[in-house]
C-alpha cells in the first residue's frame, strides 16, 4: 500500500511539472475553422486574420503533399506575429510532418559551405514514411523480479515473466530495459508491447483477470484481454525519417553513429544521388512515401546573394519542401552586393513566392494577447493595468509590452499583492527603458559616454557587415 | 520446374568447397542474398541464411533459416531483453528423408504435446495442454514450392528434455533438392584452402 501510495504521489508531481516558457509557447495552432476561416481568437493566435488564412491555404497544400518546391514570404514589422504564425504552423501539421525551422545567420558556418548547410536544411524538411517489420514482444506481465546488488553498485539484474492465453516465458532484461521498466512503473497484470529491436515498451492496458483489484486501478485504467497465441509476434511497424538522417546514415561508414555525436561535416553529392535513386524506387515500388515538409528561414535578409540564387535552383527540384521566409526589412541592400531590392531578396526569388503580409496590430488585439501572454505567465492582472499596459504596446511595441509583464508581477509580488495594479506597470515601466526612451537617453548624454570624442563622419558606412 | 527453381537459377551464384561442405551464395535480381551450406557426404543442407534488406541502415544481419545463429560478442551489453536459458529454444536440421525441429529445454510429459499442421500459412502448430508454450512453426521450404502440408507426415517424440518434431519430406520436395543439387553440382566451385585461404610462401 505504502508503495502504491508513492508512486501516486510522484504521478501527480509529474503532471504538474512546470514548462519553461517561450515568446511563442502559448500557440497551439492556427485557430482555423474548418472552411479554413481564421477565428479572431483561437489556440493562442490573435488578429491578423488574413495572413492566417493564408497560411491556412499553405498548410492545406503540405497536407496534400503533392506540391514541391513553393515559396511564401511571410513580410511585416518587427512584432506582427510572423513568427508566431510560423510556430503555429508547425504545431498544426502535427509530428508527422517535419518542420525544420531555422534563421538566416544559422547558416555560416566555417565547417561547411552556405550551400551544405542549405541543403542540408532542405532535406531535414522532407520526411520518408517507411514500412518495416519489426519484432515485438506482447503479453501480459506475470512477474517483474529487479534485483539490486547489496553493494549497491553495479549492474542490476533483472527478470520479467510474461504470459499469453497459450505459453509463458521468463526473461532476462538488460540494464536499459529494466531503467525503462523502472520508469513505466510495470507491474504484474499489464499487458505490454516491447520493441525487441529498440527496447520501447508500451502499455496497452490491465488485464481483464486483473479487474478485481482492490485499489492499483486508476480513473483511467483500460482494461484489455490477454493476447493470444506467440509471445513474439513480427508487426508492420510505421516510422517517419528524413532525408537527412538517410543520407546521414550512409555518408559514414560508422553509420548512425553520427547522428549522435553530431559531427556530420559534408555529405557527398554522390551519397545524395544514390539515397535519391533508392528512395525514388522504394516509392515506386510502394514501400516507402514521401512526405515534403516545411523549411522556415527566419530572417531571411540575413541569406547572401549566392544563398538566393542556390534557393532559385534547389526550389525546382521536384523533392524540395515547401519554403516559408520571414522578413521584416523594407527595401534594403541584399547581403553580398550593393544592389537595393524589396525585403533583401534579389527580384528573380521574389518572383517565385507568394507574398503574406502582416500588418500591425491594433488596441483590442493587443489586449487580448497580452491577456493570453498573462494567463501563460501565471500573472493576474486588473483590467486598469492591462489597459495602460495596451496603450504602451502601442506607444512602444508588443515585445516591450510583453517583457513588462513578467517584471511587473514580480514587483507586484513583492508588495504581497494577487492581482498586477496600474502602479506596478508604473513601476516597471520606470525601471526598464523601452528603445526609443533609451535612444532619446542616449541623445541627451552622449557626451558623457566613452570615445565619443572619436569622429565618426567616415566611421559610418565602415560598420555595414557584408 | 516451378517460380521459386527458376529464381534460384536466374540467381548469380558462387560456390567454394571448404573442407567437407560446399558453400553456394546466391545474388538475387530484387538485392536479396541466400547462403546455403551442403554437407559433401550426405548431400544434405546444414546451414541456410538469408539477408533481405541492406536498405536503409547500411548491411543487416543475417536470418538464420536452418543451422546455429550467428554468435553475438558482448551480448550482455548490447542485448535488451531475451529468453532465459532455460527457456525452451528450437532448432532445425535437414535429413535425407525428413525436416526435423528439434525444441529443447521442454520438460513436460509426451501426452501434453500437441502438433498439427496450419495448411494456409505452411506452418506447424505446438501447443500445449498446459499453456506453457506455443509457438507456429512456418515451413518455408514447403511454402516456397507451394507443396501443400499433410498431417500424416508429422510426427513427434520426447526424450532428453526435448520435443522433436518430424516432418517426412513429401516426394515433390525431393524431387526439387535433388535437381537443384545437380544445377549446383555444375556451378565451378572454388577450394577454400587452396585457393582463398592458402598461403603461398614466396
Amino acid at each position: 500500500m505504502a508503495a502504491a501510495a508513492a508512486a501516486k504521489i510522484a504521478e501527480v508531481r509529474e503532471t504538474t511539472r512546470v514548462e519553461r516558457i517561450g515568446a511563442h509557447s502559448h500557440i497551439r495552432g492556427l485557430g482555423l475553422n474548418d472552411s479554413l476561416e481564421a477565428r479572431n481568437v483561437s489556440q493562442g493566435m490573435v488578429g491578423q486574420v488574413s495572413a492566417r488564412r493564408a497560411i491556412g491555404l499553405v498548410l492545406q497544400m503540405v497536407k496534400d503533399g503533392r506540391i514541391a518546391g513553393r515559396a511564401v514570404l511571410l513580410a511585416g514589422q518587427p512584432g506582427t506575429g510572423k513568427t508566431a504564425i510560423a510556430t503555429a504552423l508547425a504545431a498544426a501539421l502535427g509530428y508527422d510532418t517535419p518542420f525544420t525551422s531555422m534563421a538566416g545567420s544559422e547558416i555560416y558556418s566555417l565547417e561547411m559551405s552556405k550551400t551544405e548547410a542549405l541543403t542540408q536544411a532542405i532535406r531535414k524538411s522532407i520526411g520518408v514514411r517507411i514500412k518495416e517489420e519489426s519484432e515485438i514482444i506482447e503479453g501480459e506481465v506475470v512477474e517483474v523480479q529487479i534485483e539490486r546488488p547489496a553493494t549497491g553498485v553495479g549492474t542490476k539484474v533483472g527478470k520479467l515473466i510474461l504470459k499469453t492465453t497459450d505459453m509463458e516465458t521468463v526473461y532476462d532484461l538488460g540494464g536499459k530495459m529494466i531503467d525503462s521498466i523502472l520508469k513505466e512503473k510495470v507491474q504484474s497484470g499489464d499487458v505490454i508491447t516491447i520493441d525487441k529491436a529498440t527496447g520501447k515498451i508500451s502499455r496497452l492496458g490491465r488485464s481483464f483477470t486483473r479487474a478485481r483489484d482492490y485499489d492499483a486501478t486508476g480513473q483511467q485504467t483500460r482494461f484489455v484481454q490477454c493476447p493470444e497465441g506467440e509471445l513474439q509476434k513480427r508487426k508492420e511497424v510505421v516510422h517517419t525519417v528524413t532525408l537527412h538522417e538517410i543520407d546521414v546514415i550512409n555518408s559514414r561508414t560508422h553509420g548512425f553513429l553520427a547522428l549522435f555525436s553530431g559531427d556530420t561535416g559534408e555529405i557527398k553529392p554522390e551519397v545524395r544521388e544514390q539515397i535519391n535513386g533508392k528512395v525514388a524506387e522504394w516509392r515506386e515500388e510502394g514501400k516507402a512515401e514521401i512526405i515534403p515538409g516545411v523549411l522556415f528561414i527566419d530572417e531571411v535578409h540575413m541569406l547572401d546573394i549566392e544563398c538566393f540564387s542556390f534557393m532559385n535552383r534547389a526550389l525546382e527540384n521536384e523533392m524540395a519542401p515547401i519554403v516559408i521566409m520571414a522578413t521584416n526589412r523594407g527595401i534594403t541592400k541584399i547581403r553580398g552586393t550593393n544592389y537595393k531590392s524589396p525585403h533583401g531578396i534579389p527580384l528573380d526569388l521574389l518572383d517565385r513566392t507568394i507574398i503574406v503580409p502582416t500588418s500591425p496590430y491594433d488596441e483590442k488585439e493587443l489586449r487580448e494577447i497580452l491577456s493570453i501572454r498573462c494567463e501563460e505567465e501565471d500573472c493576474q492582472m486588473s483590467d486598469n493595468a492591462l489597459t495602460v499596459l495596451t496603450r504602451i504596446c502601442k506607444e512602444t511595441s508588443l515585445r516591450y509590452g510583453m517583457q513588462l509583464i513578467m517584471t511587473s508581477s514580480l514587483i507586484a509580488r513583492k508588495r504581497k499583492a494577487q492581482e498586477v495594479e496600474v502602479e506596478d506597470i508604473k513601476r516597471a515601466y520606470q525601471l526598464f527603458f523601452d528603445e526609443g526612451r533609451s535612444v532619446q537617453f542616449l541623445k541627451e548624454y552622449q557626451q558623457e559616454f566613452m570615445f565619443n570624442e572619436v569622429e565618426d563622419d567616415q566611421d559610418e558606412d565602415k560598420m555595414e557587415t557584408n | 520446374m516451378n517460380n521459386w527453381f527458376s529464381k534460384l537459377q536466374k540467381a548469380k551464384k558462387s560456390c567454394i568447397i571448404d573442407r567437407n561442405s560446399r558453400k553456394v551464395h546466391y545474388d538475387f535480381e530484387d538485392g536479396k542474398e541466400l547462403v546455403e551450406q551442403y554437407d559433401l557426404l550426405t548431400n544434405c543442407v546444414t546451414r541456410r541464411a538469408w539477408r533481405t534488406n541492406k536498405e536503409l541502415k547500411g548491411e543487416d544481419a543475417w536470418d538464420i533459416e536452418v543451422g546455429d545463429p550467428e554468435p553475438k560478442y558482448d551480448a550482455e551489453q548490447k542485448c535488451m531483453i531475451r529468453e532465459n536459458s532455460t527457456q525452451p529454444f528450437i532448432t532445425r536440421r535437414i535429413t535425407k528423408i525428413n525436416l526435423e525441429w528439434r525444441i529443447r529445454n521442454m520438460p513436460y510429459p509426451i501426452d501434453v504435446y500437441s502438433v498439427t499442421i496450419d495448411k494456409g500459412s505452411y506452418s506447424l502448430i505446438v501447443r500445449t495442454t498446459n499453456k506453457k508454450y506455443y509457438k507456429e512453426i512456418n515451413v518455408p521450404d514447403l511454402e516456397r514450392l507451394g507443396i501443400e502440408m499433410n498431417q500424416e507426415n508429422v510426427n513427434f517424440c520426447h526424450k532428453f528434455n526435448t520435443l522433436i518434431i518430424t516432418y517426412k519430406k513429401p516426394q515433390g520436395l525431393r524431387e526439387f533438392e535433388a535437381t537443384l543439387l545437380e544445377e549446383i553440382k555444375k556451378i565451378p566451385a572454388k577450394n577454400y584452402d587452396d585457393e582463398i585461404n592458402g598461403c603461398k610462401p614466396s
